[in-house]
């Protein structure tokens, strides 16, 4: 069974159509990675694998289950990660791991577990105790991506994980998200990065305007289009 | 250009949103609302400046009141009746609520070289609201001027022997006694006016901002719940939704609960405090005397008010959190507050121009459908033993609350959440 089937996805803003009939599988354990220009709709797509969109043509099925009528059931396995998401700039980083993890697992001891493997993946150590009004960007983004991944979802969704980190921190995380991966959670990503989804991803879906232009390995796809950089691919189907 | 034009006139440009110019729109229409009925409803009640005389004296000095009053602008209703309660009952002036009692000997006392003693009467009806115990004080002691002023002259003039300066500076001193639903008590009007002012303007403008506070609070929290994204997060989570929006529910109205009881515990004794300032007499015996007019607030009565308030907050709270949805961002909160503020505000200052138990049903029904104004009119209603008002109120208060939850948790659980905004345009701007 796949982790995620897509099936003439489509979402209407009002009149503007903003995906337009998208079929897309990826496969259980896959790094799947959605690329292309800003306003194309990606972030969208993983709204409405998230279950907080609905779709107003198509469906969505995560792991066999619908989006909209097993909506609940979706939320369980899930975990999503929106763009420049903030956080409770009140609590400390440690509240607001095991605030969460008690919100997607309602089981302390799991809770505890999930809270102690947040920690250590964001890396914050002692600033864990501060505010997170007192974090820089980049610390806030790092305690959001430990809270997204620490429950071990079966299907993680990041929009633009790695984005406003420096190179240090991008490369860890990026380490992460591929250990993760290995062990068994499936991750739907996207990127403007395209040295970061040639490190991380099995397979690239690269959509303008609301519809699927390609998707292939970043090798077949360098191939297909006879450069070596990932980036010309891009800047090709983009026109 | 100058450079400080350039930067007034991005801050202008900044500030102008069109939310700002329907909010101006708003208060606006509001007083204008607010005019029109008062216009209108002083018209149909007409501010009245009738007085009922009841002369027992028949005198000459009598009619030389009677016509001093007159010419004081008072519309002088003759009774013949027998005695003041007698006047007070009569059906022909039930609508009236000056009565003035000239007592039997009033002449003979003054050429005696005695005070004449004049006794007022002021009517207040149960619900009375508006100006119109402010203006009965103002009347009676406009006419005991010219009372005074008409049994003075009269004395002079009768070169009474051995006329006293005592007796010529207040030959007819006031005694006042206010009616209210068939009791009766000697208190300066002042005193009672005093104490119902304390229930019409100063109870609904801490309501209103308990209510404000409380509004703004959940508006902020889910409006930055939506602008920093958590509020995403928290619904891609296996959390029942309806638990979200209760909790949210729940959590701002124990606050505002506890600031009510706060605000009940201030009002217990600014209340025992207002029985004595104002108006004349010995505090402690005007005191007694509202006690018996049944102008005090028991135990029980302190708990209903409580309750409507509570609820009135509820219904603020529900209603914010629904703004707060269509909120797009924290800033926009300010003037999302309008649709709140517009009922409130025709709420808080409808009843001090206007009374309410004299208003045509139009103003009534507009009033009424204002959950908050059950709340504003809770302790009058209360003191004045319309407690089946009362209830009635915290029952439609309560529905209100209802219908607002469930349209905000159908809300909640739909795409409204993300897509639903009212977006605050620039001037000029425009576009997405
Ligand atoms: N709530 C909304 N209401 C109306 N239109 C919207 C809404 N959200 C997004 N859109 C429009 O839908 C289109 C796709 O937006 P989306 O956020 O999915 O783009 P994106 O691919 O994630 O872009 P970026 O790379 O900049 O993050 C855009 O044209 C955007 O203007
Ligand atoms: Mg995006």
């Amino acid at each position: 069974m796949n982790a995620v089937e897509l099936r003439g996805l489509t979402k209407k803003y009002k009149d503007f159509e903003a995906i337009s009939g998208l079929d897309l599988s990826v496969g259980a354990g896959e790094i799947f990675a959605l690329v292309g220009p800003n306003g194309v709709g990606k972030s969208t797509t993983l709204k409405m694998i998230a279950t907080i969109l609905t779709p107003t043509a198509g469906t969505i099925s995560v792991f066999g289950l619908d989006t909209v009528r097993d909506a609940h059931r979706v939320r369980e396995l899930i975990s999503y990660l929106p763009e420049e998401a903030g956080a409770y700039k009140n609590l400390t980083g440690r509240e607001y791991l095991r605030f969460m993890a008690m919100v997607f697992l309602k089981d302390h001891a799991r809770a505890e577990a999930a809270t102690a493997f947040g920690e250590e993946l964001c890396g914050l150590k002692d600033r864990l105790k501060d505010k997170i009004k007192t974090y820089s960007k980049g610390m806030a983004r790092k305690l959001l991506l430990a809270r997204a991944v620490m429950i071990r979802p079966k299907l993680a969704i990041l929009d633009e994980p790695t984005s406003g980190l420096d190179i240090v921190n991008g490369y860890e995380i990026r380490k992460t998200i591929k250990q993760l991966a290995a062990e068994g959670t499936t991750f739907i990503i996207s990127s403007h990065n395209m040295a970061e989804i040639e490190f991380l991803s099995g397979r690239i879906a690269v959509i303008n305007k609301g519809k699927l232009l390609a998707c292939d390995t970043p090798a077949a796809l360098r191939v297909k289009f006879s450069t070596e950089d990932l980036e010309e691919v891009f800047i090709a189907l983009a026109r | 250009m100058n450079i400080f034009l350039v930067l007034f006139k991005k801050e202008i440009k900044e500030l102008l949103t069109r939310q700002l110019l329907i909010s101006i729109a708003a208060m606006l229409f509001i007083f204008a609302v607010i005019g029109k009925s008062v216009g209108s409803h002083s018209r149909s009640s007409g501010v009245r400046n009738s007085v009922v005389l009841l002369d027992l004296d028949r005198s000459p000095l009598s009619k030389r009141i009677a016509g001093a009053m007159r010419k004081a602008k008072a519309e002088i209703l003759p009774s013949g009746a027998a005695n003041i309660a007698a006047a007070l009952a009569d059906p022909q002036f039930a609508g009236e609520n000056s009565f003035i009692l000239l007592p039997a000997g009033l002449e003979k006392d003054v050429a005696g070289q005695k005070a004449s003693r004049v006794e007022y009467y002021s009517r207040f009806r149960r619900d009375a609201s508006g100006l119109g115990p402010a203006l009965a004080a103002g009347r009676v002691r406009k006419l005991s001027t010219a009372v005074s002023g008409a049994v003075s002259a009269w004395a002079l003039e009768r070169r009474l022997p051995g006329l006293s300066a005592d007796l010529l500076k207040d030959p007819a001193p006031a005694r006042e006694f206010a009616v209210i639903d068939g009791r009766m008590e000697q208190v300066p009007v002042a005193q009672v006016v005093a104490f119902m002012q304390s229930q019409s303007y100063f109870f609904p403008m801490a309501v209103f901002f308990i209510v404000m506070l409380s509004a703004q609070m959940i508006m902020t929290s889910v409006a930055s719940e939506k602008e920093n994204k958590t509020l995403e997060t928290l619904l891609s989570s296996p959390v029942d939704r309806r638990l979200l929006v209760l909790s949210k529910l729940a959590a701002s109205t124990s606050i505002a609960a506890a600031l009510s009881l706060a605000y009940m515990l201030g009002m217990r004794s600014f209340m025992s405090g207002i029985n004595s300032i104002a108006g004349a007499g010995p505090a402690a015996a005007a005191s007694e005397a509202l006690a018996r007019l049944g102008l005090v607030m028991t135990p029980s009565g302190y708990l209903l008010t409580g309750l409507s308030v509570l609820f009135c907050i509820l219904c603020a709270i529900s209603m914010a959190f629904i703004l707060g949805i269509l909120a797009e961002d924290v800033k926009s909160v300010q003037t999302l507050l309008t649709p709140l503020m517009m009922p409130l505000m025709l709420a808080y200052l409808l009843p001090i121009f206007i009374d309410l138990s004299t208003a045509n049903f139009g103003i009534k029904f507009l009033l009424y459908a204002i959950p908050f104004t059950h709340a504003f009119m809770a302790p009058q209603n209360i003191l004045m033993g319309n407690i089946q008002q009362v209830l009635y109120g915290i029952a439609y208060q309560a529905a209100v609350f209802a219908a607002f939850v469930l349209l905000a948790a159908r809300l909640f659980s739909g795409d409204a959440l993300l897509t639903l905004r009212i977006k605050g345009f620039k001037f000029g701007g425009g576009g997405r």
